[in-house]
C-alpha cells in the first residue's frame, strides 16, 4: 500500500467545511476515508506507531522503551512534566531524531525518516512550539508554503487561489488575519494560527500539535480545539501535546502519560469519560498526579535558614516588556527562591530583564535602592548576576578555553596597562582556584571548554559569575543536561552560597529540584506570578501537584467551579 | 585560542588545519629559491617583495581583526585612496599657502590618518548604530569613498608638491650597517653574500611599519582585553553580551582601527609614488587583504584568527606573483593562479573552523 497523498483530489477534502467532512468518531467504527489510501490501517488500529523506542543522549536516556500507537480518527494526548520525554518522542515521530533502539511504523510499515522533510512527505506534519514561519513572506504565502497553487503550466504561483485558500484555512480556525501582512510582523498568537493553518494546508495524515494553545487566549484556544476535533473527524490521527490538562481532559480520546522517559499510564475515553485500565474515570487532577508520582531523592542538601532583614533584591510591578508584567518578588540574603512555571511562562525573560538584557517595566530595588541596569556589566557591578539556561548558546563560549570562559565577566580585574595586557598567570590562578573549590574535572584549562562534560561546564558557568562576588544570583535551569552526580554537587554549591548570605533565585522546570532546593517557590503563568508555596507547603506531600496545577492554571479553574 | 581537543590523535588533517600556512610558506620559499636560484635570496629582491606588499599587508592585518569579530570590510581600498587623496591635497594646499614643507607634510600625514579613522568610524557606526550587515555597510563605503576621492581630483592624479620630504617615507629607510668591529672588509663581505649589488642596504620604513603594526596587532589579539573581547564577540555575539561585554563598542572599535590602518597604508602608498592616482590606488585591495587573511588560517566565521598567519599569507601571495612574473606568466593569468591558491587554502583548512 503506497498512499498517494500528493494528488489534487486529496487536497480538496481539507478545504471542505467541517460539516461536510467524512465523519468517523473512531477508526474502528467509521469507514476509512478513501484519501487515506484505504487498506488495512484501521485493521491494526494504528496509523503511526512507535515500538520499543529508546533514545539515548550522552549521559541521559531521554526515552526508555516507549511503545505507543496513534490511531486514525483519534485525538491522542501525550502529557508529562518538562523533561519527561515528550519533545524527544515527537522529534522521533517527526523524523528529526533517530531512535537509538526501536522503530517507528507508519500504517504498519517500518520507516526510517532521515529528516523532518521525509516525515512530512510521508504525511506527518507537526505544529512546532517554536514557530517556523518565513518572516519576510506574507501570511498567505506562509500558509501555502510548499504547496502553492500553480497556474500557467505550473510556472507561476496563482496568487488569487493562494490567497483564497489561505483565507479559507484561517477562516476555519476562526481567524480573520490580513493575508498580506508579513509574518515577521505578527504577534506570537497570530503566528501560531498561521503555523496551524500551514499544517492544515498540507495533506498530512498525522498532525502533531506541540503545545499549540500555550500562546493563545481562551477563545482562540477553544476554536483551535474545535478544529482539532474536525481534523479527527476527517479521519486523521491527531497528536496533542499540552500542559493544559483541562484541555486534554476535554478533547482527548486517549491520553498517554510519560514520566522520566517511560510510558507510565494510558487512559482511554469510554462513555464520554477518560478512564484508566480498570475503568475508573479520571480528571485533570489525577492526570497531574500520574505525571508527577515520584519520590524526592536525597540529593538535596539541607536548607539553611533565610536571614531576616531588608530584601537583597525586590521587584515591584516588574516585567519583561511584552513577556511578563506585574511581578512583585523579594529575595532576602541567604534565601533561595524557586521560580516555577511552564516553558514560555516568562521566567527567563523576566530574569533577563532584571539584568538589563531586555527592556523592562516596573522597578528593581537592590538593598532598598531603586536601580535600573543598562546591561549585564552594570548589573554585575551592582552585584546582580544571571547564569543563563542556554549554556552552549549564551552562557559560555564553547570554542574558547575554560580559562577564557572563566574570567570573561571579571576580565577587568586581570587587565594591566589599561587593558593592553592581561595578567595570564592571574587568570590561571583564578581558574585553578575554582577548579579546586568546585571539584571541576578539567585536565587542561587552556583547552576549549566544549571538551568538558555538561556538569563541569555548568560549574564553570556558575563560577565565572561568583568570581565577580555578587550579592544576588539568578540561576536559570542550573542542572539542564547535567548528570545526576553533578546535579547533587551543584545543589550543594547553591545551598552553601545561600548559607554564606547570597540571595538566590533559581529558575527551573524540574519541580523536584525546586522543591528540594528552595525556601519558597513562586509560580509563574503567562507572564504573571500566580502563586506561592512557602516552606511548610514545600514540605507537604502534595506540593508538586499544587505547583503543576498553578502553573497550568488548574487551581483557578478549581476555584471557579467551587 | 586553540580549537583542538585534548587527547586527539595526531592527524595530517588537523596538522594542516593549524600549520598549513607555514608549510605552504616554506614550500613556496623553497620553490622560489630552486626556481630563481640565489637571485631570489638577493637581499634587494626580498626587500622589494616586502616593501611592495607592506601596504596591502597593513590592510590585511586590520582585516584579520575585522574578520575575527565575524565582520568584513570591503571598503579598505576606497578608504586607502580617499585618505591618501585628502592627505596629499592638504599637503599641496599648505605648500601653496607658503607653509614650510616639513610642517605641511606632517599635517598631511595627520590628515591622512584622521580621514582613514573617520571613514572607518563611519563604517563602524553604520554597523553598530545603524544595524546594517557589515558586508552591506562597507559595500556602500567601497562605492562612496572611492567616488569622493575621484571627485576631489576629477578622477585624475594628484601630484605631490613636496619635492623631498613626503616621498621619503615610502622610499627610504634605516641604513643597515654591516660593519663588524675589528674585522677589515666585513661589510663588503656581507654585501657580497647578500648580493645587494654594492648599493647601501636599507630597511625601508614601510617594512618597519608593516611589522610593527603586525606585532602590535598580534599582541593585542592574544594578550589584551580588547583581543579577548574581539574573539568572544566573533565566536558568539549573544554569549558575549550575556557575559557583560559591550558588543557594540568592540565592533565599532575594530572598524575604526581598520580605517586608521587604511589611512596608514594610503599614506605609505602615496609617499612611495609621490602622487595619488584616484582611479588606480587601492583598487581590489580588499580582495588581496581578505585572501591573505583566509590563507593565513583565520576563520571567516569569526572567533578565531592569527595575525602572523595573515603576514605569511601576504608573503605567500607576494611570492606567487613574484615567481609567476619572473617565470614569464602573463599578468592576466596570475589572477587565476591566485584564485586557485585561495580556494586550496580554504579546502585544506576546512575543518572545525573555516
Amino acid at each position: 500500500m503506497a498512499p498517494d497523498l500528493g494528488s489534487k483530489s486529496d487536497l480538496t477534502v481539507v478545504f471542505q467545511p467541517v460539516q461536510d467532512a467524512p465523519r468517523a468518531t473512531s477508526a474502528d467504527d467509521g469507514p476509512t476515508p478513501s484519501w487515506l489510501g484505504g487498506g488495512d490501517i484501521s485493521g491494526s488500529g494504528a496509523l503511526l506507531e512507535a515500538r520499543a523506542v529508546t533514545v539515548e543522549y550522552p549521559g541521559v536516556r531521554a526515552l526508555d522503551r516507549v511503545t505507543i500507537a496513534f490511531r486514525a480518527g483519534e485525538i491522542h494526548a501525550v502529557v508529562g512534566e518538562n523533561g519527561a520525554g515528550k519533545s524527544t518522542l515527537m522529534k522521533v515521530l517527526s523524523g528529526s531524531v533517530r531512535p537509538t533502539i526501536g522503530e517507528v511504523l507508519l500504517a504498519g510499515r517500518s520507516t526510517d525518516f532521515g529528516q523532518p522533510a521525509d516525515a512530512l512527505r510521508a504525511g506527518i506534519a507537526m505544529v512546532h512550539q517554536e514557530l517556523n514561519l518565513v518572516p519576510t513572506l506574507d501570511v498567505a504565502e506562509n500558509v501555502t508554503l510548499g504547496c502553492e497553487p500553480r497556474r500557467a503550466f505550473g510556472l507561476a504561483v496563482d496568487r488569487a487561489a493562494q490567497r483564497r485558500r489561505a483565507g479559507e484555512l484561517l477562516a476555519l480556525l476562526g481567524s480573520d488575519l490580513d493575508l498580506s501582512r508579513e509574518a515577521g510582523q505578527l504577534s506570537v498568537a497570530e503566528a501560531q494560527f498561521v503555523e496551524i493553518a500551514k499544517c492544515l494546508a498540507s495533506e498530512a495524515r498525522v498532525v502533531i500539535f506541540d503545545e499549540p494553545t500555550a500562546v493563545l487566549g481562551e477563545q482562540e484556544a477553544s476554536r483551535l480545539l474545535a478544529r482539532m476535533r474536525a481534523l479527527r473527524d476527517e479521519g486523521r490521527a491527531v497528536v496533542f501535546i499540552s500542559h493544559h490538562l483541562e484541555e486534554v481532559v476535554a478533547v482527548a480520546d486517549r491520553v498517554s502519560v510519560l514520566r522520566d522517559g517511560a510510558l507510565v499510564q494510558e487512559y482511554v475515553r469510554a462513555d464520554g469519560l477518560l478512564r484508566d485500565s480498570a475503568g475508573v474515570a479520571v480528571d485533570e487532577h489525577s492526570l497531574a498526579g500520574a505525571m508527577v508520582g515520584r519520590a524526592l531523592g536525597s540529593i538535596y542538601p539541607e536548607k539553611g535558614a533565610a536571614r531576616d532583614g531588608v530584601a537583597a533584591l525586590r521587584l515591584r510591578g516588574f516585567g519583561a516588556l511584552g513577556r511578563s508584567s506585574g511581578i512583585d518578588l523579594e529575595v532576602r540574603r541567604g534565601e533561595i527562591v524557586g521560580l516555577a512555571g511552564l516553558v514560555g511562562a516568562g521566567r527567563t525573560e523576566t530574569a533577563e530583564a532584571i539584568v538589563g538584557l531586555r527592556a523592562s517595566t516596573g522597578a528593581v530595588e537592590l538593598d532598598g535602592g531603586v536601580r535600573a541596569f543598562s546591561g549585564v556589566k552594570d548589573a554585575m557591578r551592582a552585584g546582580v548576576v544571571y547564569v543563563s539556561e542556554d549554556r552552549k548558546g549564551r552562557g559560555l563560549h564553547v570554542t574558547l578555553s575554560s580559562i577564557a570562559n572563566m574570567t570573561l565577566p571579571s576580565l577587568d580585574r586581570h587587565a594591566r596597562l589599561g587593558g593592553a595586557r592581561i595578567d595570564e598567570s592571574g587568570e590561571r590562578a583564578v581558574a585553578r582556584r575554582w577548579i579546586d573549590a568546585f571539584a571541576i574535572r578539567c585536565a587542561r584549562p587552556s583547552a576549549p571548554i566544549s571538551s568538558l562534560s555538561g556538569g563541569n561546564q555548568q560549574k564553570f558557568a556558575l563560577a565565572r559569575w561568583l568570581e565577580t562576588q555578587p550579592r544576588v544570583l539568578i540561576i536559570d535551569e542550573p542542572t539542564r543536561g547535567v548528570d545526576v552526580g553533578a546535579k547533587a554537587e551543584i545543589y550543594r554549591i547553591i545551598a552553601d552560597l545561600a548559607v554564606k548570605g547570597l540571595a538566590c533565585v533559581v529558575i527551573s522546570s524540574e519541580l523536584p529540584e525546586l522543591i528540594g532546593l528552595s525556601h519558597r517557590v513562586l509560580v509563574m503563568r503567562e507572564g504573571r506570578l500566580v502563586g506561592e508555596v512557602d516552606r511548610e507547603g514545600l514540605a507537604a506531600a502534595n506540593c508538586e501537584e499544587r505547583i503543576v496545577r498553578m502553573a497550568s492554571g488548574l487551581s483557578e479553574m478549581k476555584e471557579r467551579t467551587a | 585560542m586553540t580549537t583542538r581537543k585534548p587527547g586527539d590523535a595526531f592527524s595530517i588533517q588537523r596538522f594542516l588545519e593549524r600549520w598549513g600556512v607555514v608549510v605552504a610558506f616554506v614550500l613556496l620559499f623553497a620553490a622560489s629559491c630552486w626556481n630563481q636560484g640565489f637571485d631570489f635570496l638577493n637581499a634587494e629582491n626580498i626587500r622589494a617583495l616586502l616593501n611592495s606588499n607592506a601596504p596591502v599587508g597593513i590592510l590585511a592585518v586590520g582585516m584579520t581583526l575585522v574578520i575575527i569579530s565575524a565582520g568584513i570590510d570591503l571598503s579598505v581600498g576606497s578608504m586607502v585612496v580617499l585618505s591618501a587623496a585628502v592627505g596629499l591635497t592638504a599637503v599641496n594646499w599648505l605648500i601653496g599657502k607658503e607653509w614650510s614643507e616639513a610642517s605641511a607634510v606632517w599635517i598631511g600625514v595627520g590628515t591622512t590618518l584622521l580621514v582613514g579613522l573617520a571613514a572607518g568610524s563611519l563604517n563602524g557606526a553604520l554597523v553598530v548604530v545603524g544595524r546594517i550587515a557589515p558586508f552591506i555597510a562597507t559595500l556602500g563605503g567601497l562605492a562612496a569613498y572611492r567616488s569622493m576621492a575621484l571627485a576631489i581630483a576629477e578622477a585624475g592624479e594628484i601630484r605631490s608638491q613636496s619635492d623631498t620630504i613626503f616621498r621619503r617615507f615610502g622610499r627610504e629607510g634605516i641604513p643597515l650597517a654591516w660593519e663588524v668591529p675589528g674585522v677589515e672588509g666585513a661589510e663588503s663581505t656581507f654585501r657580497g653574500l647578500l648580493n645587494s649589488g654594492g648599493k647601501p642596504l636599507t630597511l625601508p620604513y614601510s617594512i618597519i611599519v608593516f611589522f610593527f603594526v603586525a606585532i602590535v596587532a598580534q599582541w593585542f589579539l592574544s594578550r589584551s582585553r580588547f583581543g579577548r573581547h574581539l574573539i568572544a564577540v566573533g565566536a558568539n555575539e549573544t554569549a558575549a553580551r550575556y557575559a557583560g561585554i559591550s558588543v557594540e563598542w568592540v565592533r565599532f572599535r575594530v572598524y575604526a582601527v581598520m580605517g586608521l590602518l587604511a589611512g596608514l597604508a594610503g599614506f605609505l602608498q602615496a609617499s612611495r609614488m609621490n602622487s595619488v592616482s584616484t582611479s588606480g590606488l587601492g583598487v581590489a585591495a580588499e580582495l588581496d587583504a581578505i585572501a591573505a587573511v583566509v590563507i593565513g588560517g583565520t576563520s571567516l566565521r569569526g572567533g578565531f584568527g592569527r595575525v602572523w598567519g595573515t603576514v605569511l599569507g601576504v608573503l605567500i601571495l607576494g611570492m606567487i606573483t613574484n615567481m609567476l612574473t619572473i617565470s614569464g606568466v602573463s599578468p592576466y593569468w596570475q589572477g587565476a593562479v591566485k584564485g586557485a591558491v585561495i580556494v586550496l587554502a580554504v579546502l585544506v583548512q576546512r575543518g572545525s573552523r573555516a
